[in-house]
């Protein structure tokens, strides 16, 4: 029951128009193609690969960012640092409706609308809010002697970050990665309002174009779906067994 | 967790300990030394340096200071092997390459960890763990080793085995070392000098002779020897023939160089203190108005393997011997003699000691 809105989705992916017509949505085709795969693909293809380079790099930066900040919250106590993780946390709650108007102001006068980097930039402010939390809950648990202990065996800071924190934080990462990575990739509302009709334009803004035409090519639709869904189920299917291990460690653990 | 008005000098090569109840101080004293908290006050120097003076704004940080240090959780690091454990402190000076095979291999053959430099820490038992900790710390050869409970989280019988082995291994590496524990035994055994600390106060520095046998207050007194010492409350009278301690339900009459001592505290409230091995069980049957000796009732007995423990009591007054053997039972009573050359007096207000 679960699969049945993805089985119809790989279905009507491989119908012609006449199979759509005279088979109901959960019917194999009749006559199976892959010529609505090849149109959806090549109307998605620029956008795909545009959602592609910004989910990456956005994903890269927040999760990096997250873990620095993480680092200096747990371990490095400075003064207000518990008001700085306050501010942190109440970013994590802030609609993006309430920062469409300001975003698209900044970005404009940054020269960065209609730009990758406007989206990467985007992407990676709003999502060190939810990686810091996440790093930081994590660090927490390292023990504080293992910070002491590389102090006086003669590290600095940035080496005890490189050298012993980084090394201890592959879960943390994928965690965060596969949350990063698909919160942007689904992201809509800032691509949209962003990006549209650009050179920049993210692939679930062209998915959405695709429906805008009067013809109900919905085999087109559904392919562009497919084409759309497939980076989220590569990462699920790659990243799903550290996933687990990632939410387990916070449980256990602590 | 405050410490007041620290004043200490540590000699060279000395194995220092910093004795005291948790949360008395003894591991702020450490982290200050090794610079990994700052200090609102005062000054520290290691050797001919100056690391810390909150008066003139000085506060090296822990890596710039020549120090290594031993935590009670080890903290060795869990994604590095051994080797790498041990070759860390070295690799962050950048030193040489083969000079850190070699300083590794030979720490590690030196602690008997040679056959596990390639295992990660998970795979070790918590005393090679210890191990690798300790390795970490002397493998740079600092001038001081500070050391936090190091024991602590070891089984009885390793941690007596490693004790031992830990205090040769200082001997032999001769690094001036401050060690940090709330053990007694552990303080009395290792140290050349021992500091006893509680809430933050210095209660007595000096060596585990001096502490044992010259307790300067009834702290330290009950704090150092297993089982503790006999505390009873007395007054400070004058007879005809010297002084007298009035226990109320007995009296002991004081040799005449405790007589002249306590000469100053006539009629004054003072605690007796006396060790449960300085108790004997009188064997000539004199009389009871022998002055040094109580007649006391045995509560109960408890062989302990090297001697026997007596539990006694006479009135509100009970007592703590601890005795060879003895052919007494229980519920009968025993002449005890108290060795009054070792006994203490210490002044029940200030609890100072008298003697």
């Amino acid at each position: 029951m679960f699969l049945l809105p993805l089985w119809t989705d790989i279905t009507t992916s491989f119908k012609s128009i006449h199979d759509i017509i005279y088979t109901i949505p959960v019917q194999p085709p009749l006559s199976p193609t892959i010529e609505p795969l090849i149109t959806a693909f090549n109307i998605m293809e620029r956008p795909l690969l545009n959602s592609l380079t910004f989910t990456v790099v956005a994903t890269i930066l927040s999760c990096l960012l997250g873990s620095i900040n993480g680092y200096a919250l747990t371990k490095i106590k400075f003064p207000g640092s518990n008001m700085v993780f306050l501010l942190f946390s109440i970013g994590i709650f802030l609609p993006y409706q309430a920062v469409l108007v300001p975003l698209v102001l900044t970005m404009s006068r940054l020269g960065l609308y209609n730009t990758l980097a406007g989206l990467i930039l985007t992407h990676t402010t709003y999502g060190i809010t939810i990686t810091t939390l996440l790093f930081r809950n994590f660090y927490g648990l390292i023990p504080d002697s293992l910070i002491m202990a590389a102090k006086t065996d003669g590290a600095g800071t940035w080496t005890i970050y490189r050298r012993i924190i980084l090394p201890l934080s592959l879960l943390p990462f994928v965690v965060a990665a596969v949350l990063q990575f698909t919160s942007i990739w689904n992201d809509f509302l800032f691509g949209v309002t962003l990006a549209r009709g650009s050179e920049a334009m993210p692939a679930s803004v062209a998915l959405a174009n695709l429906k805008g035409t009067t013809e109900f090519n919905w085999n087109v639709q559904m392919a562009g779906a497919l084409w759309y869904a497939l980076p989220v189920l590569i990462v699920y299917l790659v990243l799903g067994k550290y996933l687990i291990r990632g939410y387990m460690a916070g449980a256990v653990k602590g | 967790m405050a410490v007041k008005d620290l004043n200490l000098q540590i000699k060279d090569k000395e194995f220092f300990v910093l004795l005291g109840p948790s949360g008395c101080g003894k591991t702020t004293t450490l982290f200050a030394i090794a610079g990994l908290i700052k200090t609102d006050a005062g000054e520290i120097w290691i050797g001919d340096e100056l690391v810390t003076s909150a008066e003139q704004g000085i506060h090296k940080p822990p890596q710039e200071r020549e120090i290594s240090m031993v935590f009670q959780d080890y903290a060795i690091y869990p994604h590095m092997t051994v080797f790498d454990n041990i070759a860390f402190p070295l690799e962050i000076r950048k030193t040489d390459k083969n000079e850190i095979h070699e300083r590794v291999t030979k720490t590690a053959e030196l602690l008997g960890v040679y056959q596990l430099l390639q295992r990660k820490p998970r795979q070790l038992s918590g005393g090679q763990r210890q191990r690798v900790a300790l390795g970490r710390a002397i493998v740079r050869r600092p001038k001081v080793f500070l050391m936090d409970e190091p024991l602590a989280n070891l089984d009885a019988k390793l941690r007596v085995q490693t004790r031992t082995e830990l205090k040769k291994l200082q001997l032999e590496l001769g690094v001036t070392t401050v060690y940090v524990t709330h053990d007694q035994v552990e303080a009395m055994t290792m140290a050349d000098r021992i500091m006893v600390q509680r809430d933050g106060i210095t209660e007595q520095i000096g060596t585990p002779d001096e502490l044992y046998n010259h307790p300067s207050n009834l702290f330290v007194a009950g704090f150092i020897g297993s089982p503790e010492m006999n505390f009873i409350d007395c007054t400070l009278t004058e007879e005809t023939n010297g002084l007298c301690l009035d226990a109320k339900e007995f009296r002991i009459s004081l040799p005449a160089k405790l007589s002249s001592e306590l000469k100053g505290h006539i009629g004054e409230e003072v605690i007796m203190g006396i060790r449960p091995e300085d108790l004997h069980e009188s064997k000539s049957a004199v009389s009871d108005t022998q002055e040094n000796a109580v007649r006391m009732t045995i509560d109960l007995i408890e062989p302990v393997g090297p001697y026997l423990l007596l539990h006694l009591r006479k009135g509100r007054v009970s007592l703590v011997a601890t005795i060879k053997d003895t052919r007494s039972r229980a519920g009968q009573e025993v002449l005890i003699e108290m060795d009054l050359s070792k006994m203490h007096v210490f002044d029940k207000k200030t609890t100072k000691a008298l003697t």
